[in-house]
């Protein structure tokens, strides 16, 4: 597999149940190595798609390709590069942790001895020695996440797919989770990951892929995105309300009229050199001896960003 | 590299491999569960001493042969129905928990999924049957014709109930599940009241008699009744043997599009 | 102007909560499973059993006759065990906990649970003395049909409190419901009710005769024949497991308070 052929590859791929149609033509890439985040409400479309990619379904049309595997001609291959985990982390809860890790790597094709082995090596890396001999059913959250994953990387997968992994954790195992995440990427992994978190995504993923309705509505990195929707502002709030005015004629100084937005109790101008100008205008308006509650920068978040692209589209185009 | 197994997915020896992995885990979910355990050993024995104490007396007198000989079919069979039901309701549980999925996507023998649970069922009925026989030869159960009609009588059971296993898992893919376990249940209970392991044809009314001897369990328990004591084997082998194929036939399409659906 | 205060009365809350009980179970169909449930049991033994009892005894038992008291425990025992089911639901889905933060005096949920499974039971007793009218049973008289069932009631609302209080202590609808379904098969089938007792084989005969399903089986028969059989063991049982219920009742559920 050259560097250039994508780890995973998409192309208007469509798939209805019945006469409900889940997607309609999906497309997107993502690069050996990256980080890939799915963002979508519920009902989008996520986890059809890495259903699809995961070869659990097949598409009704377009291609699917993982790790240079069609999912329609070649699923088998799919199957032996991937690792899946879902947001229940489905293993079987009367077996134990070491039992369930055995039954994994045998069922990938290691010998017993080397099963056991295999498996005693994850638990130390997992730091799940003490529970190995219990049953998964008793594990709390946590390690119940961790155990599932060390299921799925007995053998290394090329590309991983990780469904909602950090819900309902608290926020020392999600840590953990976001730490292992890293560490696939160190390895080269391709991950795909499905979260609902935003702010999951916008600090591990290197790119996004926001699915609506099932299809792709945006694609880009994490600042390409909040650029999309909105810029950095500069927010300035002086300590008495009847300074506005004063304020928003300095401010006036750093951008068009049309931009300086004035409130009741501050104002408020895009900042496109991001700090560079908070610093400016924080002297120019200590300069002019205005008494400042607050001066900040207002960076778009991510919710913002996917509130605005997933918002309901009206049904109706009214002609005007 | 003597520490993997390098075959292809969809290759023989793959099937028996991961079957058998994927068996031994259903094994040992269901040993290590109570419920399953007291299911599939202490009731049936328990019926059995039940149905002997109770019973046993006066169905010897109107059968003129142990009454044993019909009661240790029956409950060999009811067992084998009532643990399909059972394991229909774990597939059930796994499938919500996502376990099936998780499997699936492993580069596993497409087949192994589900022809480990009917290899798990079949070693499940096998060691209900050799519980309740040799509880049964405690109380004076004896083979009759031979160990190859013992080793029938062991197989008898295997066969029917995988067949109405199938039937129980389609059913339960195809409907709303709590309705169909409990309609299930309820023909079962009926099928245990009116079957010639309980009391003989004979005693039931004549206007039931045709019904009786066609319904699918009786042809079960009086295939293990010839088997264990005399008579025509034949017949009710036969028909035994076309209950089950027909059975299959008609549940193995819809228990393969179920399960995929289901994952 | 009026005002809404809460402040409604017991017997209301009791009303609106037995109501709330009862007409799901119309609809589910589930009062339909108390009607069937006789007819079952009825199909069940007296088909298959009556000419082997007949052919045993020499005909000297009337098996419609003897068994139909049988039937009717079996029904009533089949009410209770749905009410330590729906017993456990409400416990295990909180709702008790709930009741128990609104102005709900502790006993109302209890006596609405008790007083609808009292309904089912009715209506499964009716279906089973229609059941043992068409096999040949008939009562004495009916003073005879009365007592028996006052008898059988009074049985089958005890065996409710006792299923309810199982229920809601242990939570589980499904492990309750398969825990109870044992002794009633079991003491069904060893009881008088059953067979006749010199049926049975000699060692098992004193745990036969004195278990509580063969002493009730015994009273209703007596009740029904008219022969006013031996009240004094069944009383003797249903004081003993009230003298253990009862208190248990009251502490669950004033625990959850």
């Amino acid at each position: 597999m050259s560097p250039s052929t994508p780890a995973v590859l998409v192309e208007a791929v469509t798939k209805s149940f019945g006469p409900v149609p889940a997607l309609c033509g999906v497309s997107f890439a993502a690069e050996p190595g990256e980080v890939l985040g799915v963002l979508g409400p519920n009902g989008a479309g996520k986890t059809t798609t890495v259903n699809i990619l995961s070869t659990l379904l097949r598409p009704d049309s377009g291609r699917a390709v993982v790790a240079g595997h069609d999912v329609v001609t070649d699923p088998a291959g799919v199957r032996r590069a991937v690792m899946l985990t879902g947001q229940y982390a489905a293993l079987d809860d009367m077996l134990t942790g070491f039992e369930n890790l055995v039954l994994f790597a045998r069922l990938l094709g290691l010998r017993r001895r080397a099963a056991r082995a295999r498996a005693r090596e994850l638990l130390a890396e997992f730091d799940l020695e003490d529970a190995a001999d219990r049953r998964v059913g008793k594990y709390s959250g946590g390690m119940r996440r961790r155990i599932d994953i060390a299921c799925g990387l007995v053998v290394p997968p090329r590309v991983v797919f990780l469904d909602e992994p950090t819900t309902g954790l608290d926020p020392r195992s999600r840590q953990r989770v976001w730490d292992l995440i890293a560490g696939f990427k160190a390895q080269g992994v391709t991950t795909l990951l499905t979260t609902q978190y935003l702010e999951e995504a916008d600090l591990l993923a290197d790119r996004i892929v926001v699915i609506d309705r099932g299809t792709v509505v945006a694609e880009g990195t994490p600042a390409q995105l909040k650029q999309r929707v909105g810029a950095t502002f500069c927010e300035v709030v002086p300590v008495r309300a009847a300074d506005v005015p004063a304020v928003a004629h300095v401010l006036r100084r750093f951008a068009p009229a049309a931009v300086v937005e004035v409130a009741a109790d501050r104002v408020t101008i895009p900042a496109p050199h991001g700090a560079g100008t908070l610093a400016q205008v924080a002297t120019a308006v200590a300069a002019h001896g205005v008494a400042v509650s607050d001066i900040a920068l207002r960076r778009p978040s991510l919710d913002e960003v996917f509130l605005a692209l997933t918002a309901a589209r009206p049904r109706f185009e009214v002609v005007a | 590299m003597s520490t993997t197994v390098t075959t292809p997915e969809n290759s023989v020896p793959a099937l028996v491999r991961h079957t058998g992995l994927q068996a031994g885990r259903l094994l040992t979910r269901w040993r290590r569960d109570p419920m399953t355990v007291l299911q599939s050993l202490a009731y049936p024995v328990l019926l059995l001493l039940m149905l002997e104490a109770v019973l046993g007396r006066q169905v010897s007198a109107f059968a003129g042969q142990d009454a044993l000989y019909g009661t240790v079919p029956m409950v060999v069979v009811m067992s084998a129905l009532l643990g399909s039901l059972a394991g229909a309701v774990t597939l059930g549980r796994e499938c919500e928990a996502g376990l099936p999925a998780r499997l699936w996507v492993l580069p596993v023998h497409r087949a192994s999924a589900l022809a480990s649970r009917f290899v798990a069922e079949a070693v499940r009925i096998t060691v209900t049957t050799v519980v309740v026989v040799a509880a049964g030869v405690v109380l004076g159960f004896r083979f009759h014709r031979g160990p190859l009609a013992a080793i029938g009588f062991l197989a008898v059971p295997v066969l029917f109930g995988l067949a109405f296993a199938a039937l129980v898992t389609a059913a339960a893919f195809m409907a709303a599940k709590t309705v169909v376990i409990e309609a299930i249940s309820l023909l079962c209970t009926l099928m245990l009241f009116f079957n010639p392991g309980f009391v003989p044809i004979g005693a039931y009314p004549d206007v039931l008699a045709p019904v009786i001897r066609n319904q699918p369990m009786t042809s079960a328990v009086e295939t293990m009744q010839a088997l264990a004591l005399g008579g025509a084997v034949q017949g009710p082998l036969v028909r035994t043997v076309a209950w089950s194929v027909a059975l299959v036939a008609v549940c193995a399409v819809p228990v393969i599009r179920g399960y995929r659906r289901a994952l | 102007m009026t005002t809404t205060t809460a402040a409604p009365s017991p017997l209301y809350q009791w009303w609106v909560l037995s109501a709330r009980t009862l007409i799901p179970a119309v609809r589910g169909g589930e009062l339909v499973t108390a009607l069937v449930a006789p007819l079952v049991f009825t199909v069940g033994f007296y088909v298959p059993l009556q000419r082997v009892i007949a052919l045993f005894t020499g005909g000297a038992v009337d098996y419609g006759q003897f068994l139909m008291p049988l039937i009717a425990l079996q029904a009533v025992a089949f009410t209770a065990i749905s009410a330590a089911f729906l017993a456990a639901t409400d416990a295990v889905h909180g709702i008790d906990r709930r009741f128990a933060t609104m102005p709900i005096a502790a006993a109302v949920p209890l006596a609405a649970r008790l007083s609808a499974s009292t309904v089912k039971c009715a209506l499964s007793l009716a279906a089973a003395i229609g059941c043992g009218y068409v096999i040949g049973f008939r009562f004495a008289g009916a003073t005879a049909a009365v007592g028996f069932c006052v008898l059988a009631l009074t049985i089958g609302t005890v065996l409710t409190l006792g299923a309810d209080v199982l229920g809601t202590v242990f939570r589980s609808p499904e492990a309750t419901t398969q825990a109870l379904m044992l002794p009633q098969l079991v003491l069904g089938m060893l009881s008088c009710g059953f067979v006749p007792i010199d049926q049975f084989p000699a060692w098992i005969q004193p745990f036969v005769r004195n278990q509580p399903v063969s002493q009730f089986a015994s009273s209703l028969r007596g009740l029904a024949d008219g022969t006013g059989a031996a009240l004094t063991p069944t009383l003797l049982w249903l004081g003993g497991i009230l003298l253990v219920v009862v208190p248990l009742a009251t502490r669950t559920n004033r625990r959850q308070r």
